[in-house]
């Protein structure tokens, strides 16, 4: 992992305000995004944090009541719908996830290299991320209606039973699950395609010259070489997935019953139905601690295959 | 590839730019609605020559009618036909009165995606023209609404000078919270104007602690929409009991044809206002009169088993994930021979491009119970003043205008339930709705309780704790236990909610 | 290599100048699914696999529009006909959806808020993200990395109070400015980290050869790695327009009756008392248009610029 520094390479002969420029290049190219970053977060983070201490509902005549760490308890001691919600949630990201990144893959081999159309396909292709969560989530949910919906109108056609969809605590979350899938596919293909356009073709030849099957190729070349922008893809995908709302809220409200409530659904209707802004905060907290611990899970394993490439 | 891409984006590029002139061809339209053409520069116009001038100025279709119109305005389509000239027998026109002491102020008003706000932006213009004041008029989905107020109070700011709130769900939160003006003094002082003309109940809806808090604009109902063909065809008359709407709903089932006997709502929240009804006809209620649940009567055990058996053995498919957008569909396609719900609803079912069955619907009031016929009738919406904002007179000389008694002619006689007891005992206030629904409407407010959901502060989290059972007796589980249950819950949650109060 | 000269005979630059490309491989694309060398066959199986894959391209294309294709043809439909059971292709086609959308509403105003919105967000998220990436790929700046990701990560309703807090202290709630700068917050994460895995996987020696010719560091970023990374940028950028353009929740509570985004005024079409379901799809239809054409004009405008810079470089 040797990587060598250009910037050794910086003559310093001159100090001119453009050398001094060129000598500092890792901080101006870091301090940016780091403030603009750090403006927007800070105060919103420590004022959630704060929060998730206090008891509050956002009234004008009585101030945020200190409570201590009673919120954080009574969600991980006394809520069963939280640790729920949590199972669901990553039920959800995981099965979303893994169909997505599998497809996605597949169609980025498949797109992979020139045809007649492309460019076409290749934004046709875009339009279910395109179209709007929330008239996406209402179109499906018209679509998912049991008596007058299009799937079970197409099931009957081929002579199979009406299925409940969305009205079904054991089918509700698989059909968010299919939504998703189909909805963000299309983002992971073109991540993938995105990155085998610029895998280098040295080893390619070196696989040619000495014979390697097709599938070896795959197995030994394309897939290590394109596993940095796989992590990467994956991981925000999954932070994306762990954080699912407008579908889900569009489609079922967390119903039937809670069957497809997720932590952020339960968050949004702590802090929005329910007006409880500290338990809501120290939700979030957690929800936010979870998916770093995950986030910097997958930047261990980049690293790891990082080194290789 | 390339001409044939060419060709695709050229067309896209196409559709958008026709998309584009058509916009802008219409934005002058549009803007009329919101803008006061010219009003606030023509201050010295007489109070009648601003009304025509308003009138002229507003959407197509306000002032074509006359009284002939009011025959027609029973269909959906003719909703905006209603007119000022049929009020005037009455109440002459909608801005006497209205003062020009605010003259250059401007308000902002936040409200819901509602016909209320469609009503008012059409006579907006005369108001603008008639008091020199500039209103700009925002509308979000009800789910949005709330989230947007409720940011906007909580961080203190005054962006919205009045908003439309909704006192069962949201009233007894934003008045605790100090998020609400009260308007006692300023109702009450008002004599011509007239508060003791809004009905008992809708003014008890408004009112926490003996202040007032808001102002009721809309009312609505519970009712039930039934096929009068399909009734006819069976011999079957409009329930008047639930066990005849019982019987009703078992003999109009009929899978096989997928035809099923009625369809309400069955997501655990939306259904609560719906099964209000059939708790309180059944003889139960949320809470008793020491502020205890009172969900663990038999009344209410039972209130729950019927609805949950009625959408179980006569509903169609899928009913746990249904809300009435759902419910409305499956009834406009002819799939469900009842359907119990707002009376507010109405104009959906009797629209001939929505609805296949447009002609052959009819009204009945809820049915009897063990307890009498009981419906819910409530006010769904009322104006409320922020306590920020920094307009508070020229605040309230709006609210004033927009809930006197010839603007809520106005606005009922195009189809939208209000709240004063004088337009709807005038033959003339009950013109914009068909003359049974009007019937049903009337007599069902007689019968009615005020409030559709647990009459608490954190009704949101009440919902869902009372709206369990349903969900339980829907799928057929223990409906006993999970009425304990919640039973249990809600004297918990109500032991909090009382001191959320204080 | 495994199938034709195709590659070769279609990007000569590419072979003379080592610089992998955007949009075409340097490999043909079946390099993975022809059965190595036996001369005679390959044409054969090269048409059949070609003539396969395109099939197979078409259908996974037909599968996921199905039901966009579903929501354009509900657009032209009167009510019943979207939600009745009967066959989806029989109706009489009105175009009422489309008048609604344009002639009941500003639909002009929504478009050009969300197009400044969106086009702002995504260019200044660029302009942060690329050098900010570029720096943590290069200069292996990992804390960097882990600090941007955790603005992705902080659920959305963490932000909404405060930043509604300070922004009506400075006074920018309503505008433009809140918008951009709160979808930055999610556009600029997202580019770069797409942008960490493109620059790595650049080769260093160019840089070091274009150092060693006396280019300085600022010269190397903009003249080689920045080129080269066009495939992921565009990419990147498409997908933060897009993220911009959908957002809803913040763009719900930050904007004024003027900067309203489209995706908030979808939601006309649902009120209190009904829903217009064809108002809804048409509105949805009308969306992605200008998405669409966006992505278009940029892919070709891309092909057209690389073709031309590749041999330049």
């Amino acid at each position: 992992m040797a990587v060598s520094n250009p910037a050794e390479y910086s003559p310093k002969r001159n100090t001119s305000f453009v050398d001094w420029l060129n000598r500092h290049i890792k901080l101006i190219f870091i301090l940016p995004s780091l403030i603009f970053v750090l403006a927007m977060m800070v105060f919103p983070i420590g004022y959630t944090v704060w929060l998730s201490f206090n008891e509050w509902n956002g009234s004008a005549r009585q101030s945020p009541q200190g409570v201590g760490l009673s919120n954080y308890t009574n969600l991980l001691t006394a809520d069963p719908r939280f640790w729920d919600s949590v199972l669901r949630t990553f039920l959800f990201s995981f099965g979303a996830v893994v169909a997505e990144l599998l497809l996605g893959l597949g169609i980025a081999l498949l797109l992979q290299g020139k045809f007649f159309g492309q460019n076409f396909i290749k934004t046709l292709i875009l339009l279910p991320m395109v179209a709007t969560p929330v008239a996406i989530g209402m179109a499906w949910l018209l679509m998912f209606e049991p008596t007058i919906g299009l799937l079970n109108a197409l099931l009957r056609d081929i002579g199979i039973a009406p299925q409940p969809w969305l009205g079904s605590e054991q089918q509700a979350l698989w059909s968010l699950v299919m939504v998703d899938v189909w909805q963000w596919t299309p983002m992971m293909a073109l991540i993938l395609l995105a990155g085998l356009t610029v895998l280098p073709e040295e080893p390619y030849e070196a696989a040619r010259v000495d014979g390697a099957s097709p599938r070896q190729r795959f197995f030994y070349l394309t897939l290590p070489l394109l596993m940095p922008t796989i992590v990467v893809a994956t991981l925000l995908r999954s932070i994306d997935a762990l954080k699912t709302f407008d579908i889900i809220y569009t489609m079922t409200r967390g119903g039937p019953g809670y069957a497809t409530e997720t932590i952020n659904t339960y968050g949004y209707v702590q802090s929005f139905e329910y007006f409880k802004l500290g338990q809501a905060s120290s939700l979030l907290v957690i929800f936010f601690a979870m998916v770093l611990g995950i986030s910097l899970l997958f930047i261990q394993v980049r690293r790891r295959w990082g080194v290789q490439a | 590839m390339n001409r044939k891409s060419n060709t695709l984006g050229l067309a896209t590029l196409m559709l958008l730019l026709c998309g584009l002139v058509a916009a802008c061809g219409d934005t002058g339209a549009s803007t009329t609605n919101t803008a006061p053409t010219g009003g606030a520069v023509s201050g010295t116009t007489t109070t009648a020559a601003a009304t025509n001038a308003g009138a002229a100025t507003t959407a197509a279709g306000t002032t074509t009618g006359t009284t002939a119109a009011a025959g027609a305005a029973t269909t959906a389509a003719a909703a905006g036909a209603a007119t000022t000239a049929a009020a005037a027998g009455q109440t002459g026109n909608v801005v006497a009165g209205v003062s020009k002491n605010f003259s250059g102020k401007q308000l902002r008003i936040i409200t819901a995606n509602h016909p209320w706000n469609e009503g008012i932006k059409k006579v907006l213009p005369q108001f603008e023209q008639a008091s020199g004041m500039k209103i700009t008029v925002e509308n979000y989905f009800e789910d949005q609404l709330s989230q947007k107020l409720q940011i906007g109070l909580t961080s203190g700011s005054s962006g919205a000078d009045v908003f439309m709130f909704r006192p069962l769900q949201e009233g007894k939160l934003f008045a605790n919270n100090g998020w609400l003006n009260d308007l006692s003094a300023k109702a009450q002082g008002a004599s011509e104007w007239n508060w003791s003309d809004f009905q008992d109940a809708a003014r008890s809806t408004v009112t926490f602690d003996n202040k007032v808090y808001g102002i009721p604009i809309v009312t609505e109902r519970e009712i039930v929409y039934y096929r009068k063909d399909l009734f006819e065809q069976a011999g079957l008359k409009a329930p008047t009991t639930l066990e005849e709407l019982t019987e009703a709903a078992k003999k109009l089932t009929d899978p096989a044809k997928g035809q099923y006997g009625l369809v309400m709502r069955g997501q655990r929240s939306p259904a609560v206002t719906q099964f209000s009804s059939f708790l309180y006809s059944s003889g139960g209620t949320w809470t008793t009169s020491d502020g205890k649940s009172a969900l663990g009567t038999p009344e209410a055990l039972s209130a729950y088993k019927l609805y949950g058996d009625l959408l179980k053995n006569y509903g169609p498919q899928g009913t746990l994930n249904m809300s009435w957008p759902q419910a409305v569909a499956i009834f406009q396609q002819g799939k469900a021979a009842m359907w119990i719900d707002a009376d507010s609803l109405y104009t959906n079912v009797l629209d001939p491009a929505k609805s296949i069955i447009a002609d052959k619907v009819g009204y009945a009031q809820f049915p009897a119970g063990k307890a009498g016929s009981k419906p819910y009738n409530i006010t769904s919406w009322a104006l409320g003043m922020n306590a920020a904002s920094g307009n508070q007179d020229a605040a309230w000389e709006f609210i004033r205008w927009a809930t006197s008694a010839p603007v809520v002619m106005q606005l009922q006689q195009s189809g939208l339930p209000g709240a004063r007891s004088t337009v709807w005992n005038s033959p003339d206030g009950l013109k914009g709705f068909p003359e049974e629904y009007a019937k049903v409407a009337q007599s069902s407010a007689k019968a009615g309780v005020g409030f559709d959901r647990p009459p608490v502060v954190n009704v949101g989290e009440a919902r869902d704790i009372v709206g369990n059972p349903i969900v339980i007796s829907i799928q057929g589980g223990d409906v006993a236990g999970a009425v304990k249950e919640a039973d249990q819950k809600f004297n918990a949650f109500l032991d909090k909610d009382k001191n959320a109060k204080s | 290599m495994g199938g034709t000269g195709m590659s070769q005979a279609t990007r000569p630059e590419n072979r003379a100048t080592e610089l992998p490309t955007p949009d075409t491989t340097n490999r043909p694309a079946d390099s993975r699914l022809s059965t190595g060398r036996k001369a005679g066959a390959t044409r054969w199986d090269y048409v059949l696999l070609q003539g396969l894959r395109y099939v197979a391209i078409v259908l996974i294309t037909i599968i996921f529009l199905l039901p966009f294709l579903w929501m354009t043809l509900s657009s032209f439909k009167t009510q019943i006909d979207i939600t009745t059971s009967k066959n989806v292709f029989q109706f009489t086609p009105t175009t009422e959806n489309y008048q609604n959308v344009f002639g009941q509403y500003n639909y002009l105003l929504y478009l050009v808020n969300s197009l400044v919105v969106a086009v702002g967000s995504t260019f200044l998220s660029l302009v942060l993200g690329l050098p900010a990436a570029y720096a943590i790929a290069r200069y292996r700046v990992g804390w960097l990395g882990v600090v941007l990701l955790t603005a992705r990560i902080v659920p959305g309703i963490t932000f909404l109070i405060p930043w509604y807090i300070i922004f009506s202290r400075i006074g920018i709630i309503g505008s433009y400015w809140a918008l951009i700068l709160s979808h930055m917050l999610v556009g600029l994460p997202f580019i770069a980290w797409i942008m960490i895995s493109f620059f790595e996987s650049l080769p260093v020696d160019l840089e070091e050869a274009a150092r060693v010719d006396g280019a300085t560091a600022f010269g190397a970023f903009f003249r080689i790695s920045l080129p080269l990374a066009v495939p992921g940028i565009i990419t990147a950028s498409i997908m933060s327009f897009i993220f911009s353009w959908n957002n809803f929740m913040f763009s719900l509570v930050l904007s004024g009756d003027n900067t309203k985004t489209l995706p908030i005024a979808i939601f006309n079409f649902i009120s209190y008392s009904s829903v217009d379901w064809g108002g809804l799809m048409a509105a949805a239809v009308v969306i992605t248009l200008p998405v669409l054409l966006l992505t278009l004009m940029v892919q070709r405008y891309v092909v057209a610029g690389l073709t031309s810079g590749a041999t330049k470089g």
